[in-house]
């Protein structure tokens, strides 16, 4: 048996590798884009994103739209994975012929990249054109700004939502949370779906995920970190053990506790989980990102009902921050292929492109003329509460508090404050676990400046 | 399988004699001959410059990373000695993580290697059909991790899950295999164990279907039990297998990433984040590559350790 294989292997090993290898080959040169792949007399702008699924193919397809809508420069895009590990491979490739001309990061790489020096702010351009950037939702611009300056424009951009089941609702006679909620109305919401359907449906679900704890702190307009949030100086004092914080996790695991909101817990299986209940009319509410209503509309015989993020009892909703991503323009191009890079961020945020957006993906139209679009009006036609986080995210006016945390090491802050909540939801103590998070928060930011020279 | 140089060696005292003298002549003229040098390196060299650059660089630069702070485009800023490795084996949470990633090893070690024994056990007899039952077990080999932490994923699923609508239907307590630390633990090693169990048992098989017969025709004359025939001739004729299968297992468990990063992340509370998953998170998500390098070292000097451990005290007890 096994000379036979041996046998088998000397004879046909190198035609077979032959042909893998050919294979792998001709895979690799089909599939791969790269900068010489631009048509002659074009200007190559390389643009890294980490969009899948149906928003990759709308962003393509905007791409096509960009390089047939001039002569001088081609955009090439380069799907590079997920948000956390592009921005190492960013960084990393900065100088390199390998690097992008623009690229999207996310939400919480923004201090990074600010520091990181390996970016040309686009207020440069934005001066330079006297390009009028007032038609672009300002909470959005405020994220990727420090002190006035533009680092970054705003791209897909999310906001947090409390999505319900607007039949379940019904059919069990229970009033839904209003449009801007209290905490003690989603309690009461939750509490009564959870009775009234003889716990055949769980009342609520809040994700284990340290932006929604983040977001509960914006709406309540409680800074995280000291020099607000990071915007007016270098961070040095971390405070996650606040009231806002305790009052966010109180509300949560009583509500676990007494058995009307579920726990899913963390992650991409968490949110697959939720959105599994959801969906079964097994789970009545849930918090989560704006951008998930083309899955939750896609397939769904139940009314969707969506509200703003809820707020705390007794204090007015500050409005809450975004999420999402945004795009930069390198500084290791030639002034020519930045220009190209600007000129395309300008065609990503006209009202028709972020209309189409919106439409094909869920993130929120960043350009407010888009909300006159035809498109959208559509849209709205047919589901109404997809006005909603729209209407949430120009409700809000810009401060320190609902414009991100502007500070370095933020995944590493997140993966702490998600510790500190998971340790609260399966019934620790809040105080210690809050205790914890601040301890080694503090210590990861006293290594980051010290490595920093701050 | 590989034929012992015994076997290829002819048998009588002269000619043993002529070889031994025909190799230390070879090692005569390779310590004099510069030519033969010069030959040496010229086929080792390609095979150096390879584990040079993918090796040993990256092992130096490991250990250079470990003794610095990093900034945030990962440059090297400030010299801190063996700080980072102080900090870690004083932290709380490197601590808990060491012990998670232990628990995890020997749990997943011991149960596959049990599962896989009682399982070879079985389809070793010759019994109709049983050629079914042996595809049927090994069959999980040919599962790669995602599609395993996929579907064992749908099955902990807490409210669609088919575990979750067992005990619904049993009137059973719903665990929350993923949200509840110790459960989600048990979740990642009962994948892990499942996924291994393929692999072990063919090994496994094989080496029982090796063992002489006649070691069993002569244990039934004299009225041995078959569990006494399990523990006395089974054991220890499959005992060098019995090893490797352990030590594969014990070093692929410490290594396991996929089925935590695709199950858990990690959580929930860092009680699934192994030493393994922990780098990478360190090293990729927070961009903190100096303490993820001292981690790295540590991780490699315990692996080390027990695969020496393993050599030393069980190799003792294996039969070749």
């Amino acid at each position: 048996m096994m000379k036979k294989f041996t046998a088998f292997l000397k004879t046909y090993a190198l035609p077979i590798f032959a042909i893998f290898a050919l294979v792998l080959g001709l895979a690799f040169v089909h599939g791969s884009r790269d900068a010489s792949s631009a048509k002659a007399g074009r200007i190559p702008v390389v643009f890294w994103h980490e969009m899948g699924g149906p928003a990759e193919v709308q962003l393509d397809k905007m791409v096509d739209d960009f390089n047939k809508s001039q002569n001088k420069y081609e955009v090439i895009p380069q799907y590079q994975g997920v948000y956390d590990e592009a921005v190492q491979k960013i960084i990393q490739s900065h100088g390199t012929s390998a690097s992008p001309a623009v690229f999207q990061s996310f939400d919480i790489s923004t201090a990074q990249m600010m520091h990181s020096k390996y970016t040309t702010p686009v207020q440069k351009f934005i001066d330079e054109d006297n390009y009028d950037t007032s038609n672009i939702s300002s909470v959005a611009r405020s994220f990727y700004s420090n002190k006035g300056k533009q680092l970054a424009m705003p791209f897909n951009t999310s906001q947090p939502v409390l999505y319900y089941n607007a039949s379940l609702f019904k059919k069990y006679g229970v009033t839904p949370p209003s449009k801007s909620p209290s905490y003690s109305e989603v309690t009461r919401a939750a509490e009564q779906l959870y009775k009234k359907s003889h716990h055949k449906v769980k009342g609520m679900t809040m994700e284990i995920y340290g932006w929604l704890l983040e977001e509960a702190l914006a709406n309540a307009h409680t800074s995280l970190i000291n020099n607000g949030d990071g915007h007016t100086g270098n961070p040095t004092k971390i405070n996650l053990n606040n009231p806002t914080t305790k009052k966010f996790l109180t509300w949560i695991r009583t509500n676990i506790k007494s058995g009307d909101f579920v726990n899913y817990g963390s992650g991409a299986s968490a949110e697959t989980n939720e959105i599994a209940a959801f969906l079964a009319g097994k789970l009545g509410i849930f918090v989560q990102s704006s951008a998930y209503i083309g899955q939750l509309t896609t397939g769904n015989k139940n009314k969707l009902g969506i509200s703003y993020f809820p707020h705390p009892d007794g204090v007015k909703a500050n409005g809450v921050g975004i999420g999402g991503a945004a795009l930069w323009i390198s500084n290791d191009k030639p002034a020519k292929t930045q220009r190209g890079a600007w000129e395309f961020i300008k065609f990503t945020q006209t009202a028709k492109n972020q209309a189409a957006w919106q439409k094909a993906t869920g993130y929120l139209a960043l350009n407010k003329n888009s909300q006159k679009t035809k498109t959208l009006q559509d849209l709205y036609k047919k589901i109404p509460a997809a006005k909603v986080p729209g209407e949430q995210l120009a409700s809000a006016k810009p401060n320190n508090t609902n414009s991100g945390i502007l500070m370095e090491g933020m995944q590493l802050t997140r993966e702490l404050e998600q510790t500190a909540m998971e340790t609260v939801y399966n019934g620790g103590n809040i105080n210690s676990a809050l205790n914890t998070a601040d301890k080694a928060m503090n210590a990861n930011l006293k290594t980051t400046n010290k490595a920093d020279g701050r | 399988m590989l034929k012992s140089p015994a076997q290829s060696t002819p048998t009588s005292p002269l000619s043993v004699e002529k070889t031994k003298n025909k190799i230390a002549d070879q090692e005569a003229k390779f310590t004099l001959n510069a030519k033969d040098k010069y030959f040496a390196w010229a086929f080792l060299g390609p095979s150096l410059l390879i584990l040079g650059v993918f090796i040993f660089y990256p092992m130096v630069k490991t250990l250079y990373l470990s003794l610095f702070l990093t900034n945030t485009v990962g440059k090297t800023t400030v010299f801190v000695g063996l700080s980072n490795y102080i900090n870690l084996l004083t932290s709380a949470d490197y601590l808990s993580s060491l012990g998670v990633t232990l628990f995890y090893v020997f749990a997943v070690t011991i149960i596959t290697i049990a599962l896989g024994l009682v399982l070879a056990n079985l389809a070793s007899k010759r019994l109709p059909g049983i050629g079914l039952f042996r595809t049927l077990f090994s069959a999980t080999m040919g599962v790669s991790v995602s599609v395993a932490a996929i579907f064992w994923l749908f099955i902990f699923n807490p409210s669609t899950g088919f575990l979750s609508l067992a005990s619904t239907f049993l009137h059973l307590p719903q665990i929350p295999w993923l949200t509840d630390p110790t459960a989600a633990m048990w979740a990642v090693i009962i994948t892990t164990v499942w996924m291994n169990l393929g692999f072990t048992f063919l090994i496994l098989l094989g080496a029982m279907s090796s063992v002489p017969t006649t070691l069993y025709e002569a244990a039934n004359i004299e009225g041995a039990s078959s569990r006494f025939q399990f523990f006395h001739i089974t054991i220890p004729s499959i005992s060098p297998t019995l090893f490797f299968v352990s030590i594969i297992t014990l070093i692929e468990s410490f290594k396991s990433f996929g089925l935590i990063d695709l199950m858990t992340k990690g959580g929930p509370t860092n009680a699934t984040n192994m030493l393994v998953y922990r780098i990478y998170k360190d090293a990729f998500y927070s961009g903190n590559f100096a303490q993820a390098s001292a981690e790295s070292i540590i991780l490699t000097i315990i692996i080390a350790l027990f695969t020496l451990l393993q050599f030393k005290v069980l190799e003792k007890r294996v039969n070749y």
